[in-house]
C-alpha cells in the first residue's frame, strides 16, 4: 500500500511537509547564522547581543522550537479528543509528563533542542559577564549551544526519516543530514580541550562525526547513492557557504560603517572547517558497500584525516604538520572512523524503526 | 501554508529592522597602561581591565607616541619563556588610531612576555613587557563548567542508548 493513501485527497501538500520544512528551515538559519557569525569575527570584529548572525542564530531555534511546539500541542489535542493521530507527523507520539502532552517523537527531540538552547543562552550571558564579551567559539557555554542546536538538527533527521518512503522525506533526510554534518565540523572544536597527546582531536574528531553521519543518512535511505547524496548536499552547502560568509559579512561591516580588520585573509572559516574529502569518502562507501560497514568507515576516517592538513596547505598556505602528529592522527582517524561507520549504520537502523508501520506488514 | 509563509517572511522582517538601530559596540576604556621602549619608538602599552586573569577577555591598545602612520611591526606572546602566538600589529577594531587585539583573552595564568617588533621612519627597534602577572582564571573550575555544557551530550547519549534496546530487529 502506498503511503501517501492516509492524506485526504483533497489536499495537495503531503501530510507532514509543513511543520518539518519550518523545522528544517529553521535549522538551516542556525547554520547561516553560525557561518556568517564566524566570518564576523575573524574578518571584522565588534560584537553586540543584537548583531544579525546572532539574530540569525537566535531566529533559527525560535522557529524550529515554535514549530515542534505547534505540533506537539495539535497531537496533544488530537489526542484528548480521540482523534486519530497520524505517525507520519513525526513519529509515534509518546507521553511527556506522564500523559499531559501527547509529542511526536521527532518533533519532541527537535523541541527539547530549541528549548535547552535558551537554557544554554542564559549560561552564556553569564559567563560573558563573568569572562568579557569573548569570541572564542569553543568556550564551554558555546558548546553548550551549539549541542542544543545539534540536537534540534537530530530532530530534524528523525522527522524526516519518519518519511523516509516519500519523496519529500528522502530529500528531507538528504538535507537535514547535511546541515547536521556540516554544522558539527564548528562543534567538534569543543574537543581541542581534550588531551589528544599527538593526535590532532579536531581533525580525528571531524572524521569520526563526518562518517558517523554520512553512514546514518545512507543506512536510514538504504538505496544505492544515498552516501554519496548525503555528501553532495555537504559539498553544495560548502559551496554556497565559501561564497556567502565573506560576501555577507562585507555588505554587513557596509551597512552598519564597520571597517575589516587589518590583515583580514577574507578565507572562508566555517566552510573550511567542512572536509572536502567527503566526497570523496561517499564514493569509497559507495564502492565498498559490500564489505562490513567499519572496513568502509576506516577507509572513510583515513581519507578524512590524511587529507586535513593538505586542505589547510590549500586554503590557508599552513605548514605540513611533523610525521608523528600526522600518522597518529590518521590511525585515530582508522579508529575512529571504523567505530562511526558501526554506529552510523545502527543509528541508520534506528531511524528506519521509527516509519509508521504499513498496514500490510505485521511488525 | 500561504499564512505560514506571511508569518515567516513577517518573522524576518521584524529581525531586520529590529538589527540595525541597536547595534551600539562599547568603546574602548583604557584603565591601565604600561610603557614600553621598542628601539626609537616609545609605545603605550593600555589594558581595559586590570589585573589581567586568565580566559576573561580585554582590549589591548598599543599605541606609539607619535602615531601609527608609516610603522609596521609584529606583537610575540610568551608564556614562561616560550612563544605561544605571533601576528602583525593591526589596528584596534574599535579604535582605529592605534594597534591593538580586541576582546582577547590570555589563555594561560603566570607570567607572560609582550615582545614588540616595530619598523618605522626611525628605524627598527624591540622592545619587551616583561613580567605581565595573568592571575587565575575566575569562575567555577573548567571540569565544572563542561560537565555543565555537555549535558545536551550525555541527553542524546541517554536517548541513543533508549533507542538501541527497543530497535533490536532490522527494519527492510
Amino acid at each position: 500500500m502506498d503511503i501517501t493513501a492516509v492524506a485526504s485527497p483533497a489536499r495537495t501538500v503531503p501530510r507532514g511537509l509543513v511543520p518539518a520544512s519550518v523545522v528544517l528551515g529553521g535549522t538551516l538559519l542556525s547554520l547561516i547564522g553560525l557561518t556568517w557569525d564566524i566570518q564576523w569575527h575573524s574578518d571584522v570584529g565588534p560584537d553586540t547581543f543584537f548583531t544579525m548572525p546572532h539574530l540569525f542564530l537566535y531566529a533559527g531555534s525560535a522557529i524550529s522550537g515554535l514549530a515542534s511546539l505547534a505540533v506537539v500541542l495539535m497531537t496533544t489535542a488530537d489526542t484528548k479528543r480521540a482523534k486519530e493521530v497520524d505517525p507520519i507527523v513525526g513519529g509515534r507520539a509518546v507521553g511527556v509528563f506522564g500523559r499531559t502532552f501527547a509529542a511526536p517523537v521527532g518533533y519532541l527531540i527537535s523541541g527539547v533542542g530549541a528549548a535547552l538552547f535558551l537554557v544554554y543562552g542564559l549560561w552564556d550571558q553569564w559567563w560573558h559577564g563573568l569572562y568579557g564579551f569573548d569570541a572564542v567559539i569553543d568556550s564551554p557555554p558555546h558548546i553548550g549551544l551549539l549541542l542544543s542546536i545539534s540536537i534540534t538538527m537530530v530532530g530534524a533527521v528523525m522527522i524526516f526519516a519518519v518519511a523516509r518512503d516519500q519523496r519529500w522525506g528522502t530529500y528531507g533526510v538528504a538535507a537535514s543530514a547535511a546541515t547536521l554534518l556540516a554544522f558539527s565540523m564548528v562543534t567538534v572544536l569543543g574537543l581541542r580541550a581534550l588531551p589528544g597527546g599527538p593526535v590532532n582531536t579536531v581533525n580525528a574528531g571531524s572524521a569520526f562525526f563526518s562518517v558517523m553521519i554520512l553512514f546514518m543518512g545512507a543506512y536510514v535511505l538504504k538505496q544505492r547513492g544515498g552516501a554519496l547524496t548525503v555528501a553532495v548536499v555537504v559539498a553544495a552547502l560548502q559551496a554556497l557557504f565559501w561564497w556567502f560568509s565573506p560576501w555577507a559579512t562585507e555588505v554587513y561591516a557596509d551597512a552598519t560603517g564597520l571597517p575589516l580588520r587589518d590583515y583580514a585573509d577574507g578565507i572562508p572559516g566555517l566552510p573550511n572547517m567542512i572536509p572536502m574529502s567527503l566526497v570523496l569518502v561517499a564514493i569509497a562507501v559507495e564502492l565498498l558497500h559490500k564489505l562490513p560497514a567499519w572496513v568502509s568507515g576506516a577507509v572513510g576516517g583515513v581519507i578524512i584525516t590524511a587529507c586535513a592538513p593538505l586542505q589547510r596547505m590549500l586554503t590557508y598556505g599552513s605548514p605540513f604538520p611533523n610525521t608523528e602528529r600526522y600518522i597518529a592522527t590518521v590511525v585515530a582517524g582508522a579508529v575512529l572512523g571504523a567505530l562511526a561507520g558501526m554506529l552510523g549504520r545502527r543509528f541508520g537502523h534506528m531511524l528506519r524503526h521509527l516509519v509508521p508501520a504499513k498496514e500490510n506488514r505485521h511488525a | 501554508m500561504r499564512r505560514t509563509l506571511l508569518g515567516l517572511a513577517g518573522t524576518v522582517a521584524l529581525l531586520l529592522g529590529l538589527a540595525t538601530p541597536s547595534l551600539a559596540f562599547e568603546p574602548v576604556n583604557v584603565v591601565h597602561t604600561e610603557k614600553v621602549q621598542a628601539g626609537p619608538y616609545d609605545l603605550t602599552v593600555g589594558f581595559s581591565t586590570w589585573p589581567v586573569k586568565a580566559m576573561q577577555s580585554l582590549d589591548f591598545t598599543f599605541a606609539p607616541e607619535d602615531g601609527i602612520a608609516g610603522k609596521k611591526g609584529t606583537l610575540t606572546m610568551l608564556h614562561s619563556g616560550v612563544a605561544q602566538d605571533d601576528g602583525p600589529l593591526a589596528r584596534h577594531p574599535r579604535k582605529r588610531e592605534v594597534w591593538g587585539l580586541d576582546i582577547h583573552a590570555m589563555p594561560e595564568p603566570g607570567t607572560w612576555t609582550l615582545r614588540f617588533d616595530v619598523e618605522g621612519p626611525a628605524g627598527a627597534g624591540t622592545g619587551e613587557l616583561k613580567n605581565l602577572q595573568v592571575m587565575e582564571q575566575p569562575g567555577p573550575p573548567m571540569g565544572l563548567s563542561w560537565a555543565i555544557s555537555t549535558i545536551p551530550l550525555f541527553g542524546l547519549i541517554a536517548l541513543i542508548v533508549i533507542a538501541w534496546r527497543r530497535t533490536r530487529t532490522t527494519v527492510e
